[in-house]
């Protein structure tokens, strides 16, 4: 990210002349308090908002000047944790992990293989059949995650991917993304968790009222929270 | 994905829809049928005018008046120029044949006629015209052109009679135009506003979808086959309704209107209106599907 600024008409700027660069295979944490632009940054990552003012490079692609036909591929390649989850409480946890699947076009035997396979992976295979709303804050939350890495994505970003979970699963989540992470995609999470960003040890980047304050590793981010 | 596993997926993602909002589709449908049958009432009243219209054109002789003197040559000359200009049939009147006519007409003050001492009226050539000569226009445009023959007076076609009711007719058509636009544009909005309705109760699906990476063609796919299902059984449902009224009410109002009867057929649903309801049924399907789901793509 070059310069990015990103201001709606009428109110101060979400971020400000944002100066950032995330390596292939990196994993990222985003920090800071709420209102501070996190969210944002990672809309502006998938194309969900489009900056105001700087260049958004995706994998060398100019995203701030994608077509809007040209968005869906890029999306393709991207997995994303929402923090809201955005689960259809109509479709079953498969088909909602599948719905990934379906917009590639892959045959119907092979959602449900490969949607079950991530299952697994967050370890809800057993809740496959089930409604989303029948399910836990958590388990809605490992279904999002599930949903992300369905297709194998080159980057995964998430927001507040451990945000409903009790402390043995955001360890299980964290691991996971750190698993998947290893096997070459790159990871951004954005949190206001100090204790994960100590635990984890990674390269952290901290915002505050839209603007990049700090970047630390591990110890010293999580004491600049403090 | 290869063609048939596309169409089975939009396919089964639409039927899916229908079944997942059934009342809001039968709302669209239902007002998508309104819609047709209007347009079939509209096509059928028009196709019942443009049959009277053309009844009472053929009822209308042109009567050919010749001047006092006129040999019997002359005559049999005139004859063939009329049928070569008119395209009809001629028949020589003679006065005595007419004054029996008229006589008859008149019931029993017509006796008077037969103790004149002279016959006033003059000989005369009657000329059935031919379908193509019985517009008003035509007809008027023919009858000039037969007054400047030589030996002919006057030239009679109930000229008045027949303008009113074209002028009635044509007021008729026109009525039934506006009302079928009107009707038509009313339909459009239902549905679009009904179709909006139950692409809003899909709005999560069609946010995730773009956020997974789906093109708008992709998104759009199955709501261009629920406007065509739908504009196919609102067809299906009016071409019912229209039969119905064909077979039912029809003959009621033949009745009603005997003294407007022309005879043969009466229209019904002929394949060419019902190949116009599924076209108009498709087409406004799809249409309100397209505006609709417009503004539900821009995530």
């Amino acid at each position: 990210m070059f310069h990015v600024t990103k201001a709606y008409p009428g109110d101060p700027p979400v971020l400000v002349d944002i100066n950032l660069d995330v390596q292939k295979g990196e994993f990222v944490f985003l920090t800071g308090p709420s209102g501070a632009g996190k969210s944002t940054l990672l809309k502006l990552m998938f194309v969900a908002e489009r900056p105001t003012r700087g260049q958004v490079l995706i994998s060398g692609r100019n995203v701030a000047r994608l077509r809007e036909s040209g968005i869906p591929y890029l999306r393709r390649n991207i997995g994303v944790v929402f923090q809201d989850f955005k689960l259809l409480p109509t479709r079953t946890v498969a088909e909602n992990v599948g719905f990934t699947l379906d917009v590639l076009g892959t045959p119907r035997e092979l959602v449900r293989a490969k949607s079950l396979k991530a299952l697994k992976s967050v370890g809800l295979e057993h809740k496959a059949d089930v409604l989303p709303p029948k399910l836990s804050g958590g388990e809605q939350q490992r279904v999002v995650i599930a949903r992300a890495l369905v297709n194998d994505p080159a980057i995964l970003l998430a927001d507040e991917p451990t945000g409903n979970l009790d402390p043995r699963l955001t360890v299980e989540i964290m691991d996971l993304l750190c698993d998947v992470n290893a096997r070459g995609t790159t990871v951004v999470v954005a949190t206001h968790d100090a204790s994960l960003i100590e635990r984890y040890q990674k390269r952290t980047l901290r915002l505050e009222r839209g603007t990049l304050v700090a970047e630390a590793l591990g110890h010293k981010a999580a004491a600049l929270m403090a | 994905m290869s063609v048939t596993a596309s169409l089975s997926y939009f396919s089964r993602t639409a039927l899916n829809g229908i079944v997942r909002s059934p009342f809001v589709h039968v709302i669209a449908v239902a007002s998508l049928a309104i819609a047709l049958v209007g347009f079939g009432l509209a096509r059928m009243a028009s196709a019942q005018l443009d049959r009277l219209m053309l009844a009472l054109a053929g009822e209308v002789e042109m009567t050919v008046y010749l001047e006092p003197g006129t040999t019997p040559d002359k005559m049999a000359e005139l004859q063939q120029a009329l049928s070569q200009r008119t395209g009809g049939q001629t028949r020589v009147v003679s006065p005595a044949e007419a004054l029996g006519r008229l006589s008859k007409e008149l019931g029993d003050p017509g006796h008077a006629l037969t103790s004149l001492e002279e016959n006033p009226l003059p000989w005369s050539v009657e000329v059935t015209l031919p379908p193509l000569a019985r517009e008003p226009e035509a007809l008027k445009a023919l009858a000039d052109r037969v007054r400047t023959l030589p030996f002919v007076t006057q030239v009679d076609y109930g000229q008045e009679a027949l303008e009113r009711l074209t002028a009635i007719a044509r007021a008729l058509k026109l009525g039934s135009l506006i009302a079928f636009v009107l009707v038509f544009l009313t339909a459009i909005v239902v549905v679009s506003a009904t179709l909006q309705l139950a692409i809003y109760s899909r709005r999560e699906d069609i946010e995730i979808q773009k956020l997974v990476g789906a093109t708008d063609r992709f998104v759009r796919a199955p709501f261009l086959i629920e406007g065509l299902l739908q504009g196919a059984v609102a067809a299906t449902l009016a071409c019912g309704a229209l039969w119905a009224f064909a077979f039912f009410v029809g003959p009621k109002l033949a009745a009603l209107f005997s003294f407007l009867d022309v005879g043969g057929p009466r229209p019904g649903i002929d394949p060419r209106l019902v190949l116009e309801l599924f076209g108009i049924g498709a087409a406004m399907g799809l249409l309100g599907s397209v505006v609709a789901v417009r503004r539900f793509l821009r995530v």
